[in-house]
């Protein structure tokens, strides 16, 4: 409990420690915001050292006693399943940061947005109780509404309104799911474990209920189809370092929560499993189709991101375990892969002042380091052998398989769109003759290098050595797959 | 120890290889300031690798027995299939070893001086680092499996170097020729390896001899035969002997460690290293022995009527290697063994100093001898190079071609309709390209990139035109169109409805409706 306990307070100490500092000190704002970073990374590897995989509980585990008459305690734990998310948002909080180093005006702020925006999404993940999630997943947002609103894109009020109706509204379902579900479990407490005993004697069409108003509140974050409409203004509009947390971490907090929600609803899950795989194959095929239509650079990104995570959504939705293993894979590699896309086309398109493909050509002679990152990084969203996405997106096909048979090639019919787009991307912004008009564009610099070479250190490496991560979840998976796997689906 | 030291030798120049391919992607091209520390780190590797050899030589002639097969780790494992990392240290392969890292650490050193202020400096380096590392590979392999890893990084490795030049025509047609015909050799190579998975044979090379004595005498003919394929490719002997002289193109100091000194032995010793095999099936020997044979005939006819130094060179060293081919034909493999050990190390020397062999030897070139000049048909054969081109042409290339052409019909009349036609589809590939392309309409930086080819790529442009039409719907939008129109309207509805309901007459019909209702 303490080290969780500091993995939370680190960053909103950083963040008021920022917010004290005197005015016009920009070296000591960045300074202590890396500090802060750096120390959440090392309270997170303090706890990813201490956590035994073999156990399928809750560890770190601990309880303060808040609310009594609401029934609802201040409770934090992880296991297999959140801890792989721990890790990748201290790391890409961490790379973030470093990457912002080009925000200028107003560093204080950002830096204190982006430190509590850290404090909140690790609450979201180590939280065990579902009145403590709802706080934290609340405060995730206005972080992020003031980092658009302030920090953003030329139609930065548009994107950061529709960011916090569209959360706003889902979120609203999600309050009167959870505070049903409080009433009908009559165990008058919000504890996530007691609440899923609780649950279990109450009938499926009432868990069915319930996991319909958590289902919209998750799906507009993760997003799904049609709940997404926020989704690629909000990606595009964003500063480069916010949308790399948006698509690396904040999307992955709805596939976190429903996960959360199958073990409490689990006879509901199985019910509505056909209905999510479907939603998941129209996410990446939709979000494939469309991506493929964009020329603009991030706006393309934004919707094969869409597409990306659809493939978790299926993982989940097959409930075996396969699949399961599939999803928390895939959200890891999703989270590494989408960072570090947004990340180099961000910069990219900050140098040659235009985010159009057809704006650029021939850069493989002048960016070879643009031209090696990009192409690995798009190798790793295609999911090659011998990047992350490989293996996610195995396990997840060999998942789908096992429970639908042959429909599940429609996922790879996405995969082939996804090719498709990527390709042309590569093609169009490397090969042929430097464009008159695309000005003197720099390659990567040694300080941008280094988030560069980390993420892509991590595609990689997961795809060469997944074992260390598939090992972390097996016991996890294995308890909700046995959760799940004894109902009739 | 002697398995990580012996891991150490091939990895070493690959590791430099690797590492000057870092150097020049995170620091561009340095000039003659970065020659320094590539030439340094290419002597490092080759000479440690050297020394760590002749250590293990000298291991184990003090303890008077080889180690024998030494296992890394596992490296591919699904089903009954093994392959594993690991290397054999017997009186085959660790003199020849020692040998490659002989004159690999020599022309590396050599090529110091060669290669100064070349435009290729870094890419020469690497690429005969990757060479030497192959090598090793090659011949130290423990099975066939890894050996093919090796086998194919020196072709790689032969294909870049013959390219060196790549602004030349006639370099990268050659270079183009001697992969193609390296991969006949492959195609042999592999389907020996199938076999041998096919037939359960454990990969070791122990083993796969033990193995192979339980199988009838055809089926180790056929995988051996396959094998024999490779081999024959890989040392230019008769049907595939015409890719070497073209080979010549690139560097002097590449041309003498590959097709004077080392790689052109690669077939003698993957022979030697399946003399068990070989012995079972004397039909194969005897092709072998013919083969052989009529190389040498090639070889010495060819050779004599070259005019100039590295052609006549490559053509001797074929009929060389043709009499190695020979020996092991006619069984006597110790004795091709020897040869090929001194041949080696022989050839490197007046292969690196052909280039100045103008000054070293005065008077002029030796004529043609007296009993081949008059005999037209002869002269014509060995000038003709035996007319192997002319044969390669008329029974691969052009076949090929009327194949290909007859294929691209089909895709262009077939499959192009219904996937669209993938030539000059993406990307422009000049700026001459580029602007016809602007100049009629088709500019490719405008917005439209989404646009397919063929009934397919039409169907998912109109799919993507749907899709986007819903999209934009799905957008919440603020000003005076979309969604605060719709608040401001609804805010509208209720405050008349309001006001109407402060209205009594109206609050008295909704108490009335509201008591019909109920009733």
């Amino acid at each position: 409990m303490p080290e969780l306990a500091f993995l939370l307070a680190i960053p909103l100490a950083g963040a008021g420690v920022v917010a004290l500092l005197p005015k016009g000190r920009q070296a000591w704002v960045r300074g202590t915001t890396l500090t802060a970073s750096l120390l959440t990374m090392g309270a997170a590897v303090w706890v990813a050292l201490g956590f035994d995989p073999s156990e399928s509980g809750l560890q770190f585990y601990g309880r303060l006693s808040g609310n009594e008459r609401m029934g609802s305690d201040f409770v934090l734990g992880v296991d297999g399943l959140s801890l792989p998310l721990v890790l990748l948002a201290v790391l890409l909080n961490g790379l973030a940061v470093l990457a912002s180093a080009k925000v200028v005006e107003h560093r204080k702020g950002y830096a204190a947005a982006m430190l509590c925006l850290e404090s909140a999404v690790l609450g979201v993940f180590l939280a065990q109780d579902w009145s403590v999630f709802y706080i934290f997943w609340e405060l995730t947002l206005l972080p992020v509404f003031f980092l658009i609103n302030h920090w953003g894109g030329e139609h930065r009020g548009r994107a950061a309104l529709n960011f916090m109706l569209y959360t706003m509204g889902g979120s609203v379902f999600m309050l009167v799911g959870l505070l049903y579900a409080f009433d009908v479990s009559g165990t008058h407490s919000f504890s996530m474990v007691e609440l899923a005993v609780g649950l279990r004697e109450t009938s499926p069409e009432t868990q069915f209920l319930i996991l319909m108003g958590f289902l919209i509140g998750f799906g507009v974050k993760m997003p799904i189809f049609p709940l997404h409409g926020w989704q690629p203004l909000a990606y595009v509009e964003a500063p480069t370092p916010v949308t790399m947390l948006l698509s690396g971490i904040l999307s992955k907090m709805g596939f976190y929560g429903l996960l959360r929600a199958a073990v409490m609803l689990p006879e509901a899950m199985v019910a509505v499993q056909g209905f999510l795989a479907t939603v998941a194959l129209i996410n990446i095929i939709y979000g494939g189709i469309l991506a493929w239509r964009q020329s603009d650079l991030k706006v393309m990104l934004a919707y094969s991101s869409f597409s990306h995570t659809g493939v978790i959504l299926l993982g989940i939705a097959a409930m075996n375990s396969a699949g399961l293993t599939g999803a928390v894979v895939q959200m890891v590699a999703h989270g590494l892969v989408a960072a570090i896309l947004f990340l180099l086309l961000g910069l990219l398109a900050e140098r040659g002042r235009s985010r159009e493909v057809g704006h650029y050509g021939g850069l493989v002679g002048r960016t070879p380091r643009f031209a090696f990152f990009v192409t690995l990084a798009f190798l790793g969203a295609v999911g090659v052998p011998g990047t992350a996405g490989f293996v996610a997106e195995l396990h997840t096909l060999i998942g789908a398989f096992q429970r639908w048979g042959w429909a599940a090639l429609l996922l790879s019919v996405g995969m082939l769109i996804g090719a498709a787009y990527s390709w042309r991307t590569i093609g169009r912004l490397f090969t042929g003759p430097p464009l008159p008009g695309m000005g003197v564009i720099p390659d990567l610099e040694r300080g941008e290098l280094v988030p560069v070479v980390v993420l892509a250190g991590g595609v990689v490496g997961l795809g060469f050595f997944p074992m260390p991560l598939l090992s972390l979840i097996e016991t996890s998976v294995g308890h909700l797959t046995a959760l799940l796997g004894g109902l009739p689906g | 120890m002697v398995a990580v030291l012996i891991g150490l030798v091939p990895l070493l120049p690959l590791l430099v290889a690797l590492g000057i391919g870092i150097d020049r992607f995170l620091w561009g091209d340095r000039g003659e300031a970065g020659e320094g520390v590539m030439a340094r780190s290419a002597q490092a590797a080759a000479g440690g690798s050297l020394l760590l050899l002749l250590f293990l030589d000298l291991v184990a002639l003090g303890e008077g027995a080889f180690p024998g097969q030494v296992m890394l780790f596992p490296w591919l494992e699904s089903g009954s299939f093994r392959l594993a990392v690991s290397f054999t240290l017997d009186r085959l392969s660790l003199p020849m070893a020692t040998l490659v890292a002989v004159v690999g650490f020599l022309t590396v050193r050599f090529s110091v001086n060669y290669m100064h202020r070349e435009g290729g400096f870094a890419r020469f380096f690497a690429v005969l680092s990757l060479f030497l590392g192959a090598m090793f590979l090659l011949v130290l392999a423990g099975n066939p499996g890894l050996m093919f890893v090796g086998w194919e990084l020196a072709g790689v490795a032969s294909y870049l170097l013959i390219g060196y030049a790549v602004e030349r025509t006639t370099a990268v047609r050659n270079a183009t020729v001697a992969l193609v015909t390296n991969r006949f050799g492959d195609a042999g190579f592999l389907i020996g390896l199938l076999l041998a998975q096919r037939w359960a044979l454990p990969l070791e090379w122990s083993e796969l001899v033990a193995g192979a004595g339980e199988l009838d005498n055809l089926h180790v003919g056929v995988m051996t035969g396959g094998f024999l394929v490779a081999a024959l490719a890989k040392s230019a002997q008769l049907p595939f002997a015409a890719w070497i002289p073209r080979a010549l193109e690139g560097p002097t100091p590449s041309s003498a460690v590959f097709y004077g000194s080392l790689m052109v032995h690669a077939g003698v010793y993957f022979l030697l290293r399946l003399e068990p095999l070989l012995l079972t099936t004397p039909i194969l020997m005897v092709f072998l022995s013919l083969v052989g044979l009529l190389t040498i005939v090639h070889g010495a006819m060819v050779g004599l009527v070259q005019t100039d130094v590295k052609s006549a060179f490559i053509f001797s060293i074929q009929a060389q290697v043709g009499l190695m081919f020979l020996a092991c034909g006619v069984g006597w493999f110790e004795l091709a063994f020897w040869h090929m050990l001194a041949h080696a190390a022989w050839r490197a020397y007046p292969f690196l100093s052909a280039p100045s062999y103008m000054h070293l030897v005065q008077g002029r070139a030796r004529p043609v001898p007296a009993w081949l000049a008059p005999s037209l048909a002869l002269y014509a054969l060995a000038v003709r190079r035996s007319w192997l081109d002319a044969l390669g042409e008329m029974l691969i290339l052009r076949p090929a071609h009327a194949l290909a052409r007859d294929l691209q019909t089909f895709d262009e009349w077939g499959i192009d309709r219904v996937v669209g036609h993938t030539q000059g589809g993406g990307s422009p590939s000049s700026l001459g390209e580029w602007e016809s392309l602007s100049l009629s309409g088709h500019a490719p930086d405008s917005p439209e990139v989404a646009w397919g080819r063929g009934m397919l790529g039409r169907a998912l442009q109109r799919l993507a035109v749907g899709c986007n039409w819903f999209e934009e719907r799905l957008l919440l939008r603020s000003g005076r169109e979309g969604f605060d129109r719709f608040l401001l309207r609804l805010g509208h509805y209720l405050e008349l409805t309001d006001r109407l309901l402060a209205m009594p007459r109206y609050l008295l019909l909704l108490v009335i409706m509201t008591f019909v209702f109920l009733l």
